[in-house]
């Protein structure tokens, strides 16, 4: 697939060089809305960015559809837990957009302890004309009042505006890693190491606990919950991922505490690749059904896995993302790479999976035609417009032009938080505090 | 061989994981400190394993005088007159085995059986750790010091040991070792946690099992100065919460203890091991101002 790069750089501080740049500003979440015309990020700051895409205009044809920076605003702030002597992080962790009911934009967005429901919405006219107040918001002295008049309503400059909704707050011990919006529209969940817990998006002061994996003695802790989403068209489905690299099914309706799965996704471990981080690189870091919730998908630290929903007992497709670091596991481990959590994305039609690796390089996989690509986000080694050059990561002595040898991958720069476009081929890559927006080329 | 280097430094640098884990923002993440302890006791089985084939023989000696001598052993422990190298000493009542032979202190755990193997890697992963940070200071101090040390030692053992295989289910025997760890290892730790209120934690902290050592726990508490609680035992108690062949509850030994020093919630079992970190941390810092600068060398670890 060609692709080329349209590129958005995202923090104010017009440094080049990355490592200069504040760790306020690396992006921790991407997420296109469910039509594609919004595409929010959230970074360590607790900001959340949110992108427009422009209107296709016959004057410009090429440039179809760029995504413009539409609204900036604080989700959430630093906060300390006082009983625990506690810093909660202001990072945002997930976004997840609801579906638009009317004229303004809803999203989630969340930290390690706390969800918000944001309203995004334009204001593009003022009432003018009041009668106690005057233009500038003085208070008018009712002796000069001599006649009545009814405000109306005049155009202004489009202001966009994001205001706090509803707050979601001490419903969570753990650090929350996963939000995900029900089919039904009412609800949505929120998972943190242990428990999961169902919301009702009106209510704030209640939450019900629909998976608790907390064992009586935290000392026969042995897996945690890494992940969870809602199938896309049964609401009453969801999966969540462990940290064991298995998977569990839950149905809602069999009973309220979800504590007994449905199904039960594991592929049993491979003896001969058994090392001392075996149960580090098999931890599942994030969980996607597909859009026709036929299928899901797994990334754990080495592979990407595609499960059928109706073969619990191995998955369908298994993919190598960067296999070459499996002999690097152990300086990976010190340098605590190990530990990074990667995303996996489906494109529209589930025919194509993408996830992050290091050196700004990111990958896709067909899965029709089981071929794959490795591609770059950085400024330096693409122009914009141009066409995006697979990569190539050479694994053994010789190595040839244009290829990288693993040695020399930038391990500090690495691609965790990638989107696709719901319906075209449109993807949003957040290379640490840049963000890159792709899109196929159209001649 | 080379296994063994290999286990030695994962250990070291995951136990330096959990340590940096606790200062840094955000709290303690409980994911990857599961993983970091999945990786220590990895390395641990590693380690023991190729540790034990070395010295089996050594072991099979060192575990006959151990049985027979359990109870005298332990007070001769705390003698100082022990002259193993500290941060050898390991606090196990094998490992006090094998204390008296100071010629093998840091190779001779003896893996006598499943439950001392696993005690065993605890102490190897002490004995590594230690090593690594404080192998040059050892020597002017270790008279002195072994007794903490050793005590410090049981500390981190227990906790992760705390009956890894089958927990010995007569609590009886005065000379069966592993229980006499544990609740030794936990009153120990109690101790060196609370140096302010040694005895009542003692008490308070007493598990059914402890039946034939509530002598001798005593005669440690007397025994024992202000411990060389460093963040490195806390830090492995830490790791041991979480390394699922512990059964001992850290936690309620580090809940109760702190719980002059937390305002938090008394049930709130999720939030213990943040709490049980924090308070560790208070209480460790209190401790700080009171080890010889040697401990602190291995605070720094």
């Amino acid at each position: 697939m060609d692709e080329e790069i349209d590129t958005r750089k995202i923090n104010n501080s017009f440094l080049r060089d990355h490592n200069y740049a504040t760790e306020a500003d690396i992006i921790s979440t991407v997420e296109f809305n469910p039509t594609g015309e919004l595409l929010a990020t959230g970074d360590k700051g607790g900001r959340v960015v949110v992108f427009q895409r422009e209107q296709e205009s016959k004057n410009q044809p090429h440039r179809r559809g760029e995504y413009n920076v539409y609204s900036t605003f604080q989700s959430h702030e630093p906060e300390f837990d006082y009983l625990k002597s506690l810093e909660i992080e202001e990072k945002i962790n997930k976004i997840r957009w609801l579906p638009q009911q009317n004229a303004a934009y809803f999203l989630l967005s969340t930290n390690d302890k706390t969800v918000k429901l944001w309203k995004i919405s334009e204001r593009d006219k003022r009432p003018e004309g009041y009668n106690l107040k005057d233009e500038d918001g003085r208070i008018r002295d009712p002796a000069t009042i001599t006649a009545l008049r009814v405000p109306v309503l005049q155009p202004m400059d489009l202001m966009v505006e994001a205001t706090p909704r509803r707050v979601f707050s001490n419903a969570h011990t753990y650090h929350i890693n996963s939000i995900s919006v029900s089919n039904d529209y009412e609800t949505y969940m929120s998972t943190d190491d242990l428990r999961i817990n169902l919301w009702n998006l009106e209510i704030t002061n209640q939450s019900f606990n629909i998976v608790d994996i907390k064992p009586a003695n935290m000392e026969e802790l042995t897996e945690v919950i890494t992940a969870a989403e809602f199938h896309p068209n049964q609401c009453n489905t969801f999966i969540y991922s462990s940290s064991k690299g298995s998977i569990r099914l839950c149905d809602m309706r069999a009973s309220a505490l979800c504590d007994n799965h449905s199904k039960f996704f594991e592929e049993p471990e491979d003896p001969s690749n058994r090392s001392f981080f075996s149960e580090i690189i098999s931890s599942i870091s994030d969980v996607k059904f597909s859009h026709s919730g036929r299928y899901l998908m797994t990334r754990d630290y080495l592979t990407v896995k595609v499960w059928d929903l109706n073969m619990e007992s191995k998955p369908l497709e298994t993919y190598q993302v960067h296999d070459y670091l499996r002999s690097k596991l152990c300086s990976l481990y010190e340098n605590d790479c190990i530990f990074d959590k990667f995303e996996c994305v489906w494109n529209g039609s589930d025919s194509v999976i993408m996830t992050g690796s290091y050196n700004n390089f990111f990958r896709m996989f067909d899965r029709n035609t089981k071929r794959d690509v490795t591609l770059e986000a950085s400024r330096e080694n693409s122009k914009p417009r141009a066409i995006l050059k697979p990569r190539k990561v050479c694994v053994g002595g010789k190595r040839r032009k244009d290829e990288i040898s693993v040695d020399s991958l930038d391990f500090s720069k690495k691609i965790l938080h990638t989107a696709w476009h719901p319906s075209e081929n449109i993807i949003a890559v957040a290379a640490t505090n840049n963000l890159y927006i792709f899109q196929d080329k159209v001649n | 061989m080379e296994y063994k280097v290999e286990a030695h430094r994962i250990m070291s640098i995951s136990l330096g994981k959990i340590y940096n884990s606790r200062v840094q923002r955000g709290g303690i993440k409980l994911h990857k400190n599961l993983l970091v302890s999945l990786v220590l006791r990895s390395a641990r089985q590693v380690y023991l394993r190729d540790y034990y084939g070395g010295i089996c023989l050594s072991a099979q000696q060192a575990r006959e005088w151990c049985e027979g001598e359990y109870m005298d052993s332990e007070q001769d422990r705390l003698v100082p007159g022990s002259t193993e190298s500290l941060p050898e000493s390991d606090g196990q009542s094998e490992v006090a085995v094998d204390k008296q032979e100071p010629s093998i202190v840091v190779e001779s755990h003896a893996a006598l059986d499943v439950e001392s193997e696993a005690r065993g890697e605890q102490d190897h992963a002490e004995n590594g750790v230690l090593d690594s940070g404080c192998s040059e200071l050892k020597t002017p101090e270790s008279p002195e010091a072994s007794p903490t040390c050793e005590v410090s030692n049981v500390v981190t053992t227990i906790s992760s040991n705390c009956i890894s295989g089958p927990p010995p289910s007569n609590p009886k025997q005065a000379t069966e070792t592993p229980n006499d760890c544990q609740t030794d290892s936990e009153s120990v730790e109690e101790n060196s946690h609370e140096p302010i209120v040694p005895h009542t934690c003692t008490n308070r902290k007493r598990s059914a099992d402890d039946s034939e050592l509530t002598d001798s726990l005593p005669k440690r508490t007397k025994v024992m100065s202000p411990t060389l609680i460093s963040k490195n035992d806390e830090k492995k108690a830490e790791t041991e919460e979480m390394d699922t062949s512990n059964v001992s509850s850290l936690i309620t030994i580090f809940g109760s203890s702190f719980s002059g020093l937390l305002s938090s919630e008394d049930g709130a079992q999720p939030d213990s091991e943040a709490e049980d970190s924090d308070s560790g941390q208070i209480c460790c810092d209190q401790m700080l101002k009171n080890l010889n600068p040697w401990s602190t060398a291995i605070v720094a670890f």
